[in-house]
């Protein structure tokens, strides 16, 4: 396991999931509590953390641990590798 | 730390953490951790529970979390009722059938945006006349709003938020130039609240756009704006959450009564009985302008009534004649409902203050330079505030300006003569509880290294010479000629005192010269302890050392003289205190002596290093 993924502590933290959760179990299909009023203080939280404003056309699709970090890689964010990400 | 560490002062060590981290963070995900660490917590230390309902004109629902997560550190245990979006006077006319429990406050958040969202598009809504008449009627709505909520819920509290200044418009510049322009626009409506406000009747002004104004754009995200109506950044939510915190906390806690404000180098730049009155800093100049802005803040706490206390180990005449001299003094004596102006300890006086006012101590605020009277009154008088963190005098004054400890929603007249009512009584004398006393000098590892006065040294103990007025038993200036002269005479005894404790090392804080007389008696000729130093029995752990060089010597007699000077009253008493006895007494001038040599122990607060 990565320790040092920032974006899967944010998430893990976020939705108060274990520290050491698969990052391909973070999707919204698999989370109840990731509702639309969540949705909103997630990017609220991911513009603050990453220091990123997303575009429109990106909103849409931060809908996952795997969205999420191929949306920050777009702003040129670099996140450590996760081996337990499908390849 | 933060500005709110006081409302969680009661917390477990566990729920501070939390919440400092995410205060200091801003970050979502760490508040959603802080509140559930709150929700572990043992419920009675969480507060009353507060029911606050929120009526908005835009999409607040999802920052609620971040809201109730204030709310709590308030603390209180909060209940939010959000009304439905934007449909304000609908919700407050069907609260007429009453719901089974009122809530202890309403809060109406509206903005431009939705209540007058033709002012930011001026001339396609017909500007001027047109756009003047729907200002005229937003306005009528304010005053509308108010009274269908005092009909229906008269005894709720109601808070009216202003209106913010929308960040983002065309032609801010063009908008300034018309009565009807944005700019004006939302200046009057927020006057129209401000007017509200005064009445009084329990209608309290939100000042949302004085803090949208203080925190600049980075509480703003036009994204999420028109993704979800919701405004605010990460930062912005959990800086509103804050904001409306403080405007509910005077609702169940009361206002702080009293201010006990130390004296040198708070309400003016250095030391009065060091530095004498001359040369204190306090004026139109920097840095005296700065205390100079300090008194006008603390003068018109008082104004408002707040009580006044000063707290300053000093000679009470010295102190009193800078007050009556100094041409730049903006405080007066009197100003003060208590002086406590001597040179016990500050927790005794403010323990006698809190007596004398018929106060308790919870009712106190103190401010202080000093890292050390802060921590002895932390430790000794846990109840007392203490507003600043820092001994520079800028962050006194921040202190000042940022502090809720004070915040009321309404001033009687009866607050604001409150400082009338309070006579100066008689100062009494405080036996200090010397257990207590002891533990927290012990706290402060205090560290003693006892040096020969020689060449590394003897600057500064020329130095201290030449300056320190109080504690001196002889004010003796000699020059460093003199000095070196001293310390060659066989048999003399010099010494200085270098002081570390928790906050650092002091220095040298304390010196002794001594000289023989003839061969069994030594004469003190200097003795004297830095005004930074006093009160942690430094002056006990010098004369002990002293001691046990004069017993090696085969001194059989001591004697030693205190001449009395305007300054020095402070140790008019020390050397019967170290049990000597007067011998001889002429003018201003006491003779002292002591014989046989008696040991002598430095207190056991003191760790004492080895000799250098």
């Amino acid at each position: 396991m990565q320790k040092n993924d920032p974006l899967q502590q944010l998430l893990a933290e976020f939705f108060d999931l274990p520290p050491d959760t698969d990052p391909s179990e973070i999707t919204q299909d698999r989370l109840p509590s990731w509702d639309s009023l969540a949705m909103v203080q997630l990017i609220a939280e991911l513009q603050r953390t990453f220091s990123v404003d997303f575009d429109l056309e990106e909103i849409q699709y931060l809908r996952s641990y795997s969205e999420i970090r191929a949306a920050l890689s777009r702003k040129a964010v670099s996140l450590p590798d996760n081996p337990l990400l499908p390849s | 730390m933060s500005v709110i560490d006081h409302w969680i002062q009661n917390f477990p060590a566990a729920q501070k953490e939390a919440i400092a981290t995410a205060l200091h963070s801003a970050s979502l995900g760490k508040i959603r951790r802080a509140a559930r660490s709150l929700g572990e917590m043992d419920p009675k230390l969480r507060g009353r529970a507060l029911k606050v309902e929120i009526l908005c004109t835009y999409n607040i629902e999802p920052i609620l979390p971040v809201l109730s997560f204030a709310l709590s550190c308030l603390p209180a245990q909060p209940d939010l009722q959000l009304g439905p979006l934007d449909n304000i006077e609908a919700h407050i006319a069907q609260s007429a059938g009453r719901p089974e429990k009122l809530p202890d406050a309403r809060v109406i958040i509206w903005r431009v945006e939705e209540i007058l969202p033709e002012s930011l598009f001026p001339f396609s809504h017909g500007f001027p006349e047109a756009i003047v008449g729907r200002l005229e009627q937003t306005i009528q709505r304010v005053e509308r709003v108010v009274s269908l909520h005092q009909r229906h819920m008269p005894e709720v509290p109601l808070f009216v938020s202003t209106i913010p200044t929308p960040l983002h418009f065309s032609s801010p510049v063009f908008s300034a130039q018309h009565s009807g322009g944005l700019s004006a626009a939302v200046g009057r409506i927020n006057q129209k609240i401000f007017e509200v406000a005064t009445r009084g009747d329990g209608v309290y002004a939100f000042d949302v756009a004085g803090w949208a104004a203080a925190q600049g754009s980075s509480q703003a995200d036009p994204m999420l704006d028109f993704l979800a109506r919701q405004p605010f950044s990460a930062r912005g939510q959990v800086a509103f959450g804050l904001f409306l915190a403080r405007n509910l906390r005077p609702l169940i806690v009361p206002r702080r009564k009293v201010l006990a404000i130390d004296l040198d180098e708070t309400l003016w730049g250095g030391v009065v009985g060091e530095d004498g009155i001359e040369n204190l800093r306090l004026g139109h100049d920097f840095p005296g302008n700065v205390h100079l802005r300090i008194q006008r803040e603390v003068l018109e706490l008082r104004n408002r009534g707040i009580l006044l206390v000063l707290l300053s180990k000093n000679n009470e005449a010295d102190a009193r004649q800078a007050f009556e001299s100094l041409p730049d003094m903006l405080l007066k004596w009197d100003d003060f409902a208590v002086r406590k102006v001597d040179w016990n300890h500050k927790h005794n006086n403010l323990v006698a203050a809190a007596a004398e006012l018929g106060l308790g101590l919870d009712s106190f605020v103190v401010i202080d330079d000093s890292d050390y009277e802060r921590e002895q009154i932390r430790q000794l008088t846990p109840e007392v505030l203490i507003l600043n963190r820092s001994s520079d005098p800028l962050q006194i004054l921040r202190a000042l300006w940022e502090t809720d400890v004070f915040d009321a929603l309404m001033l009687t007249i009866e607050d604001r003569q409150r400082h009338q009512d309070y006579a100066v009584r008689a100062a009494r004398d405080f036996q200090g509880d010397h257990d207590d006393l002891a533990e927290f000098l012990k706290s402060l590892e205090i560290e003693a290294t006892i040096e020969e006065i020689g060449s590394s040294n003897v600057e500064r103990v020329v130095t201290m010479l030449g300056k320190t007025n109080q504690f001196n038993l002889t004010t003796r200036r000699h020059s460093r000629t003199q000095v070196q002269a001293m310390l060659q005479t066989p048999g003399a005894i010099a010494l200085a005192l270098r002081l570390r404790d928790r906050f650092g090392d002091q220095g040298i804080v304390a010196a002794l010269l001594a000289l023989p007389s003839d061969g069994a008696t030594l004469t003190i000729d200097s003795f004297l302890v830095s005004c930074r130093a006093l009160g942690r029995g430094v002056e006990d752990a010098l004369w002990a050392a002293m001691i046990d060089r004069a017993k090696h010597q085969n001194v059989q007699r001591l004697e030693a003289d205190y001449i009395a000077t305007a300054k020095n009253g402070i140790v008019s008493e020390l050397y019967q205190r170290l049990g000597l006895s007067c011998v001889a007494e002429e003018g201003i001038s006491k003779r002292y002596a002591l014989e046989p040599m008696p040991t002598f122990d430095p207190p056991p607060w003191i760790f004492i290093n080895a000799t250098t």
